[in-house]
């Protein structure tokens, strides 16, 4: 698999995705289902061939992991959707989706081979692949929290509050997971499981940023605004940790989690 | 404010306190010393501070504040101040001298590890407070709260007994003396043969591999023959054995292997708090998040 056929297996899972949103909003529950399905196994497939020709997983650079960010939030879209059948939900995380395709067609990064040994471990896949699960969950939580505060402010949103809640708990479980799996990869690689270098201090800020939302929830269940406010900032901190990091004077020279984009 | 019950906001106040009073003890006594709480100190410190939780627990109904630390307000706030300083030092470059002063060597300054204190005493106490009447459905709860308090004081108290060392390895002559973090010659116990040191190449010729062969010969004089590699290290009597480095010059014809020597004798108490905690996230996403509200329109 080349990269030079992305452009492809997106457009095709894109337009599944499209199918998916639409009859989403027609209330077709089956075709809903086979379409979203159909885009995800498409865009899978795509995937598995870069695994393939690449001879490792593709979770080294910045482009790669966008790629299993375009994946999972359609993942995440219609696991929110056969829960509380939301109608945009799809359409949301379709376009979400094509944003990151399109970050990608234009700056994909490299793609060699290479793989430097740091990364050559058994807990590079489950720790990247469950991190970006988690952030496309927290990424809707987010566009959740967004919705709350911006357009539904007059109205209570019990609902809305309770889809969020659900998302940051399923979204922290994983963040939790993913940062384990990397201190015990850490321990087999460096010697020691944590040793607050610049990504794991982030990784750290922004667990406890989703905690304090779940803390202040379960206390002040009434302060929505202020709980919607902790899940903004939280998802910048999130960002932060996942990109931001490489431009942040703190992190410049200073971390080993840097692996060339 | 400071009319029972107390929110949030008396747990400010107390964060307030505890970072002045940080400050005070920075300026009296200099920054944290972590190496001072090596064994024995460390575990009797840490006795001492289950003593004290234990006390703090007995006595919650004469001191409202300790009945008052295991609820919701001072969970927030302890987070979120714990968050915030954590922030700080995101965002400041962290370094062992020099840079900000106090806030750039942020792991001993006084007011971030109390404010951490802080937090990890107030999950502890909300853990005794679950297990008074105990159920199972409050598993979820005591995994999540007992996992992160077990992990970060094990990794904490067990710190200074963490032995780090770095050992140059020539070939064709033992090596049985390394160098501490602070470049004392210490003498593990194991000694260091260096048989080959290899590193492969991809096609653009960034390294694929490196590894070393080596055998190891202990104190009881056994020997033990092995291939280090990174993300592969070697476990002889104690010591976990990691590949750190070579002559860069030099490649692949390097005439030294470097290698890290770590023993960890509180890692078993840090992995028991981290399989909690992922058998707590677990909990999370099965049994903790509320249940959907089921709708009467869609919108």
């Amino acid at each position: 698999m080349s990269w030079g056929l992305f452009i492809w297996f997106a457009a095709a899972a894109v337009i599944c995705w499209s199918l998916g949103a639409y009859f989403a909003w027609k209330g077709q529950g089956a075709r809903v289902y086979l379409f979203t399905f159909l885009g995800l196994a498409v865009f899978f497939a795509f995937i598995l061939g870069m695994w393939i020709s690449l001879e490792r997983p593709p979770l080294r650079t910045m482009g790669e992991t966008r790629l299993w960010y375009s994946f999972f939030l359609p993942l995440a879209g219609i696991i929110v959707y056969s829960r509380w059948r939301y109608k945009w939900i799809l359409s949301f995380s379709t376009v979400l989706s094509l944003v990151f395709i399109w970050v990608n067609l234009f700056k994909p990064g490299i793609h060699s081979k290479a793989l430097m040994p740091a990364l050559q471990s058994p807990w590079f896949a489950p720790h990247v692949i469950v991190y970006m699960f988690s952030y496309a969950l927290l990424g809707a939580a987010t566009f959740m929290a967004g919705y709350i505060l911006f357009f539904r402010k007059d109205k209570t949103a019990a609902k809305e509050l309770n889809i969020t809640d659900n998302l940051v708990y399923v979204g922290l479980a994983f963040l939790t997971i993913g940062m384990l799996f990397g201190a015990l990869w850490a321990k087999a690689a460096w010697g020691h499981y944590w040793a607050w270098d610049p990504k794991e201090t982030w990784a750290a800020i922004t667990w406890l940023c989703y905690l304090l939302y779940l803390h202040y929830r379960k206390t002040s269940p009434g302060k929505w605004t202020e709980a919607c406010l902790i899940l903004l900032v939280a998802f910048v901190c999130l960002q932060i940790c996942w990109w931001g990091i490489n431009y942040l004077p703190s992190a410049k020279g200073f971390s080993i989690h840097t692996y060339g984009n | 404010m400071w009319t029972k019950p107390w929110k949030t906001s008396e747990g400010f106040l107390i964060a307030g306190g505890l970072f002045v009073f940080g400050i005070a003890l920075q300026i009296a006594v200099g920054p944290v010393r972590w190496s001072l709480l090596a064994a024995p100190a460390n575990y009797i410190a840490l006795l001492l501070l289950l003593c004290a939780i234990a006390l703090m627990y007995i006595l919650r109904k004469k001191v409202y504040l300790f009945e008052w630390m295991m609820h919701g307000g001072a969970a927030v706030s302890s987070i979120a101040c714990a968050l915030g300083i954590t922030m700080v030092m995101g965002l400041l470059p962290q370094m062992r001298e020099g840079g900000v002063p106090w806030l750039s060597q942020m792991l001993s300054f006084w007011p971030f590890v109390l404010l951490w204190m802080w937090m990890m005493l107030i999950a502890a106490l909300a853990t005794l407070n679950h297990m008074r009447h105990f159920k199972w459905s409050q598993i979820p709860f005591l995994l999540n709260h007992l996992g992160v308090v077990v992990a970060v004081a094990a990794a904490t108290f067990g710190n200074a007994d963490m032995q780090k060392l770095k050992m140059r390895v020539y070939y064709d002559s033992p090596q049985w003396i390394a160098l501490s973090e602070d470049d004392k010659a210490v003498e593990p116990g194991i000694g260091i043969e260096l048989n080959d040191f290899t590193i492969d190449y991809y096609e653009d010729m960034s390294p694929k591999r490196f590894a070393s062969e080596i055998t190891v010969n202990t104190a009881d004089g056994q020997k033990v023959i092995g291939t280090v590699e990174v993300n592969n290290p070697l476990k002889v009597s104690g010591w976990k054995i990691y590949q750190y480095g070579y002559d860069k010059g030099l490649g692949s014809e390097s005439p030294y292997s470097i290698f890290m020597l770590v023993k960890d004798p509180w890692l078993p108490a840090v992995y028991t708090g981290i399989f909690m905690m992922l058998a707590g996230a677990l909990c999370l996403m099965l049994f903790m998040a509320p249940k959907p509200i089921k709708e009467e329109e869609e919108f």
